[in-house]
């Protein structure tokens, strides 16, 4: 059975080219949004992967990332951000709300500037999840 | 009454990331998400004669807030907190209360109204029709005016107008929510001259002293929640005495129960909170009616 990978990000270009990119590679696409809406489905789906942008209205990648690692029946669901926002603003956002008395959470498994390149994103898909 | 989120509208040349940062004390209250939100107006890239719909100058005016949008969401990130971001062809007024009521945001900022008198007469000022739609409180920044006061942090000595409409008794609970921010409020009540024609020295003064009575107990209920309160009554035309009062209690910003004209009342009359909301050199915040 094809794995099944969650995009989530609010600009319906990136979905479409996130959602092209998994579909010729053999892979399940799934979509939403924002971070509430991607809670929603991971909870219903269960994917195999996340790949998740920061920016987002109603709730932001930040967020969804942090309740995801800090839950114990979803921490295992591997993450790729795809975002414009910098690597270390993400990690340093994550360091703050653990120093405002959060539960630490590790560094996801891939971290991608966008805009990035079709075959990087396959090839990244395919090192997280085969 | 707590201000969580903020919805955060600017135009980037009036509105810029130093506005954003001088509000960012309300985080000493409750403030933890701020969503930004750009409007690109629909007549700067509608349908043009042997040009068509200008595909290109909206992904220009998109990208380039978003690279604007990603460098204030890196440094609030940094600081622990929530940024969402809002980039969308339309109306500014309807997008406005859009994503202010799918965000859930508890005040929307906005700048000043830009449209001239007539513009305004016509067509109202978005800020106008922003103040008359929002179901949440909404702050007008007067950050591009020159005469305008530099003030580091607005919400540190609010002056409250009140003219005992149920939206500016609302105000109170409003400001008791930011007991942690705001240092000191004056607090005033504007006697028109029309209200005092005909009466006697002595009603006069019986009117002056129900009214500090009044706002009495409004400073009793604010320094019960441990926040320093003082009042001042003033006479004349509301508007400018509201002004003066301002100036003389140096205060950082002035806070109004926003009233429930109809459009065309407003338009044509005109209502106190829109006036100050639109002319005056102080940031206005402007508390709507309960919703029915």
């Amino acid at each position: 059975m094809a794995k099944k990978v969650l995009v989530v990000d609010d600009d319906p270009d990136v979905r479409l080219f996130s959602v092209t990119v998994m579909e010729e590679n053999g892979y399940t696409p799934l979509e939403a949004t924002n971070g509430e809406e991607g809670m929603k489905i991971i909870k219903k789906e269960m994917p195999d992967l996340l790949i998740l942008d920061i920016l987002m209205p109603r709730e932001s990648g930040i967020r969804l990332y942090r309740n995801l690692k800090t839950s114990e029946s979803l921490k295992h669901i591997p993450v790729i951000v795809l975002s414009g926002i910098a690597e270390k603003s993400f990690l340093r956002s994550q360091k703050v709300l653990t120093e405002f008395g959060g539960e630490p959470v590790p560094e996801p498994e891939a971290y991608l500037e966008k805009p990035v390149k079709a075959e990087v994103l396959a090839d990244m898909i395919k090192k997280v999840i085969g | 009454m707590e201000i969580q989120k903020l919805l955060f509208v600017t135009k980037f040349e009036q509105m810029g990331f130093d506005a954003l940062q001088s509000i960012l004390d309300l985080r000493n209250a409750a403030l933890n998400h701020v969503v930004f939100m750009y409007v690109i107006e629909r007549e700067d890239v509608a349908m043009k004669r042997g040009i068509g719909y200008q595909k290109g100058q909206e992904i220009r005016l998109r990208e380039t807030a978003n690279i604007r949008f990603i460098d204030w969401a890196e440094n609030l990130f940094e600081q622990g907190m929530e940024v969402g971001v809002y980039i969308v062809v339309g109306s500014l007024v309807p997008e406005v209360i859009k994503a202010a009521q799918k965000e859930e945001s508890d005040l929307i900022v906005i700048g000043r109204p830009h449209k001239g008198v007539l513009e305004q007469l016509y067509s109202g000022s978005d800020v106008a029709e922003v103040l008359r739609r929002a179901a949440k409180p909404v702050l007008v920044f007067k950050h591009d005016l020159e005469k305008a006061p530099a003030f580091e942090k607005p919400f540190n000595r609010p002056l409250l107008a009140i003219d005992w409409s149920p939206a500016s008794l609302k105000a109170i609970e409003y400001l008791k929510g930011l007991k942690d921010v705001a240092r000191e409020i004056n607090v005033i009540h504007v006697v028109s001259q029309g209200d005092l024609e005909g009466f006697s020295t002595m009603d006069v003064q019986e009117t002056r002293k129900q009214t500090r009575q009044k706002l009495d107990d409004i400073c009793d209920n604010f320094k019960s929640e441990g926040m320093n309160a003082r009042h001042h009554v003033y006479v004349g035309d509301p508007v400018e005495e509201i002004e003066k009062a301002a100036r003389e209690c140096q205060a950082s910003m002035i806070v109004l129960g926003s009233s429930a004209k109809t459009v065309w009342v407003e338009r044509w009359i005109g209502s106190i909170p829109r006036t100050i909301a639109e002319k005056s050199i102080y940031p206005t915040l402007l508390i709507p009616p309960e919703q029915k």
